[in-house]
């Protein structure tokens, strides 16, 4: 708090109960004994809830927040005392005309003394993002996979010693937080539109200064001294989960921060190649299949959406990088399908090797002759996988087969997808190639009863 | 090393010396600077180059900060990792911090006791790539040649790396002197007597047009050669040239250029540039083709000898066709020519075309020799050929010109319920 702190609350020690014009404030410079992030990744939110101690005098007492340069919404301020709270009571708000960026609680204490209180409020500008590493073994049969949450703070406000609180969901805003935090525009102003207030401008209130003095003392030390990682601890509550960083964590205004949230070591997980042309092109793509359930020694929390980076222990006491993927969020027990791309050394090819046509039906009327309005066509297709790699793969091969068709292959395991997909899947050992033929039989044009993939045989 | 220009650097600052909580832009650090002891890039992954180093830091016991930061390079930051090796239950990553504005990361670290620590960072660094070529020099027979497989690293990457081990994804790792704004080309393997088969192909629709010849096209000329050798066979780098050859069928091949050139029959040989063509991926077992260029030694006439229409309802018809390929070898060699028909392209020849269905089509009598044509697929054929090398001249007889034979091929066609 020696720098950057900007929301600070002042007590001011009035007699006259009331805000009026005047020049002279006698104040008292209560420091943040306490401060709680709530950070929603899916909007730009952040719930502050910080906790100070204020002294009361009996009868009416002003209290002053401000916040300049910050993105602090100030419809989201909010004060609360956290002893002696049938005591103690907010009469009114007042936002001075003449100084944005402040408010002026004017609080009724039928109690004298010190009283902690919170006060909370909404905050743009600081935001977190999950990322994971995963590294798999030479054979592609385990993983460490290591997960990480990063705080953003582009907030204006240093947060010492903060608790960090992450929410993994969505929330519903009706205005955005950062437009609420743009000082309101004075009524004789140009109609220029709002700007919002640089985060890292220079220029600071004389309040925020003399709180920098008094607050220095109370400094929290940046280098907490933890001797591992901090835990985060995952809580289901309603449809959100809450990550909290365990310990109090730094974030300075303009810094990102890093921490492990969770590893998973010895992690089995699968490989499949598929064939879908239709969605991932003409070659065949890698799969790693996971899930985060407990046998995948994950499963206590959801993993909220961010990028994977994906790399492989090349043997030679080093790492060979695969890819980075942007992943969606996985609920609990739900299947990770990773597409680690495309491998050149796995080949499939199909080809049509045959094709007749027959049972022809014309349109008779036609001039000046009769012309083919319907007929069958018959394919005989040819599928050759090369797998040139020294390992045996699966692959899952799926063909979109648009009209009315009868499909067979002689192939175990062949099923349709949905109405108009065939799919199935074969194993192939290392370093061998396979050839395999299948058969359509496709009603076209008036011949067309359907639109639907039917297998031959059923 | 230019250090004072392309700072790309790890420093350890101890936490009783810095004075940490200062902003971004003043951070004074008290640091011990420890260089790389090991640095090996990773240029597997054509799209991203991961580069490794070692480095020994010494640490506190307790709390230090590592700050890791580099200029003028294009460092994916959230690609660095941290990893202690050997001791990596004593020494902890508490977390990584990325202040602002700077190209940099701070990550703080405890350890159980003081001393030094090898720990292992990697990266993904931009603007360091790698391409492979070829050089084939074929014998004067054209049954084998000599391959030779370069790796070329481009280093624009703003870092000079020193000695380090570079890693292209086949053939083992190379360690070179990797300097700034250097590129190095590196003999990664050399194949001595690989076996090739030159094809001749014609194919009618991608063939270029001869001159004044309407019914001809140019016939083409491959090398082709199979990804194969002695099983087990681990691959052995070619560090120098000259050293011991090995086998192909080790590792695939990559995609990149070929430069093919033939050894004359002279002693000792001259070599002769014959063409480039881009080597595509071939993996093991598979076959890389390369283009050569034009045979104009070989001549094919294609002309269509039957085009007859039958009929059968309405619009509904089938073709009969036939076609001739007249060929001739003036080479000294035989032959054998690849024919390629499109039976689409065929079949739109004498049906029409803006055909909505693909050709339907049966292998008729009159076809010279139906076990010479291979059927690629429904669409795609192909004519296998004999062509008899040209006579010699008769030595009693030097000046009568001997004209090579015409092999006359016919290829008899119906294109069936086409309309």
């Amino acid at each position: 708090m020696n720098r950057v702190l900007s929301a600070t609350i002042v007590a001011v020690v009035l007699l006259a109960g009331v805000a009026q014009a005047r020049n002279i404030d006698l104040v008292t410079l209560p420091p943040r004994d306490t401060v709680q992030l709530t950070i929603y990744n899916s909007e730009n939110l952040t719930l502050v809830r910080e906790t100070r101690s204020i002294t009361f005098k009996k009868g009416t007492n002003r209290l002053e927040f401000s916040w300049a340069n910050t993105l602090i919404d100030p419809t989201s301020c909010y004060f609360r005392p956290l002893a002696h709270e049938n005591e103690i009571e907010v009469l009114d708000t007042t936002f001075p005309q003449d100084r944005p960026e402040v408010l002026i609680w004017n609080v009724d204490s039928k109690f004298e003394g010190q009283v902690p209180v919170e006060v909370s409020y909404f905050t743009s500008g600081i935001s977190w993002n999950a990322d994971y590493v995963m590294v798999t073994n030479v054979a592609e049969t385990t993983m460490a996979l290591d997960g990480y949450v990063t705080v953003v703070n582009n907030s204006g406000e240093d947060y010492e010693g903060a608790q960090v609180r992450l929410v993994v969901g969505t929330v519903n805003l009706v205005e955005k937080i950062a437009q609420l935090a743009q000082p309101p525009m004075p009524a004789a102003a140009p109609a220029a539109p709002p700007t919002p207030m640089p985060v890292k401008a220079a220029a600071r209130g004389a309040a925020m200064r003399m709180v920098l003095a008094e607050a220095e003392g109370t400094e929290t030390p940046v280098a907490a001294g933890f001797a591992a990682p901090p835990k985060i601890v995952k809580e289901g509550l309603s449809e959100y989960f809450i990550f909290t960083v365990e310990g109090q964590q730094t974030v300075k205004t303009g810094w990102s921060q890093r921490m492990s949230s969770f590893r998973a070591r010895e992690v089995p997980f699968d490989v499949l190649y598929r064939y879908r042309p239709h969605q991932y092109g003409d070659k065949p793509v890698r799969f790693f299949l996971l899930a985060n359930d407990v046998p995948h020694k994950m499963g206590d929390s959801p993993l909220p959406d961010g990028m994977i980076r994906v790399f492989r222990e090349n043997g030679r006491d080093g790492l060979t990088f695969y890819v980075a993927q942007s992943s969606k969020y996985i609920s609990i027990n739900e299947k990770i399908e990773l597409n680690v791309g495309k491998d050149d050394q796995i080949v499939y090819e199909r080809v049509v090797l045959d094709l007749g046509r027959q049972n022809f039906i014309y349109d008779e009327n036609h001039k000046p002759e009769p012309i083919v309005v319907g007929w069958d066509e018959t394919r005989k297709w040819q599928e050759e996988i090369r797998n040139y790699r020294q390992k045996p793969i699966k692959m899952e091969i799926r063909h979109v087969l648009p009209g009315d068709v009868t499909f067979g292959m002689e192939v175990p395991g062949l099923k349709l997808y949905d109405f108009h997909t065939a799919e199935y899947t074969l194993d192939l050992p290392a370093s061998t190639k396979k050839k395999f033929t299948s058969d359509g039989a496709f009603h076209l044009g008036r011949n067309q009863k359907q639109n639907r993939v039917k297998l031959a045989g059923e | 090393m230019r250090r004072n220009r392309w700072l790309m650097g790890l420093v350890l600052a101890a936490t009783a010396l810095a004075v940490w909580a200062q902003p971004a832009a003043a951070r004074i650090k008290l640091a011990t600077l420890p260089v790389r002891e090991r640095v090996e890039i990773q240029l597997e992954n054509e799209n991203a180059t991961l580069v490794e180093e070692e480095r020994v830091v010494t640490l506190l016991k307790g709390t230090n900060h590592i700050d890791f930061s580099w200029t003028n390079t294009q460092i994916d930051k959230w690609t660095i990792l941290f990893r202690p090796l050997a001791v990596a239950d004593t020494v902890r990553v508490i977390n990584q911090s990325y202040p602002p504005g700077e190209n940099a990361l701070v990550w703080e670290v405890f350890a159980d006791n003081a001393g030094p620590v090898k720990v292992r960072i990697s990266y993904i660094i931009g603007n360091l790539r790698r391409n492979f070529s070829y050089r084939a020099t074929a014998e004067n027979s054209e049954k084998t040649l000599t391959l030779r497989t370069y790796m070329r690293v481009n280093n624009y990457s703003g870092e000079e790396f020193g000695m380090a081990g570079v890693w292209g994804g086949i053939a083992g790792i190379f360690q070179k002197e990797m300097g700034l704004q250097e590129a190095k080309e590196i003999l990664v393997a050399k194949f001595a007597e690989v076996p090739i088969t030159k094809k001749f192909i014609f194919n009618w629709q991608s063939g270029q047009r001869v001159p004044d010849e309407p019914n001809q096209r140019y016939v083409i000329m491959d090398y082709v050669l199979k990804n194969e050798g002695a099983k087990g066979a681990a691959a052995k780098p070619a560090a120098k040239p000259g050293e011991e050859a090995t086998t192909l069928g080790t590792f695939p091949l990559p995609y990149g250029k070929v430069r093919i050139f033939v050894k004359d029959s002279k002693q000792p040989p001259n070599e002769a540039f014959l063409g480039e063509d881009w080597g595509q991926f071939t993996p093991i077992d598979d076959e890389m083709k390369l283009y050569l260029g034009q045979a104009r030694d070989v001549k094919v006439e294609r002309t269509v000898k039957k085009n007859d229409r039958t009929a059968i309802h309405g619009n509904l018809f089938s073709q009969e066709v036939i076609v001739q390929y007249k060929m001739q070898n003036f080479k000294k060699d035989a032959l054998t020519l690849d024919i390629e028909e499109d039976m689409n392209a065929l079949r739109n020849e004498f049906c029409g075309g803006g055909k909505d269905h693909e050709a339907s089509w049966e292998l008729l009598a009159q076809t010279t020799d139906k076990s010479k044509v291979e059927r690629k697929s429904a669409q795609k054929v192909e004519i296998h050929v004999a062509l008899p090398a040209a006579p010699k001249a008769d030595e009693k007889k030097p000046d009568e010109v001997k004209k090579p034979d015409e092999v006359i091929f016919l290829l008899h066609l119906m294109f069936k319920n086409e309309w």
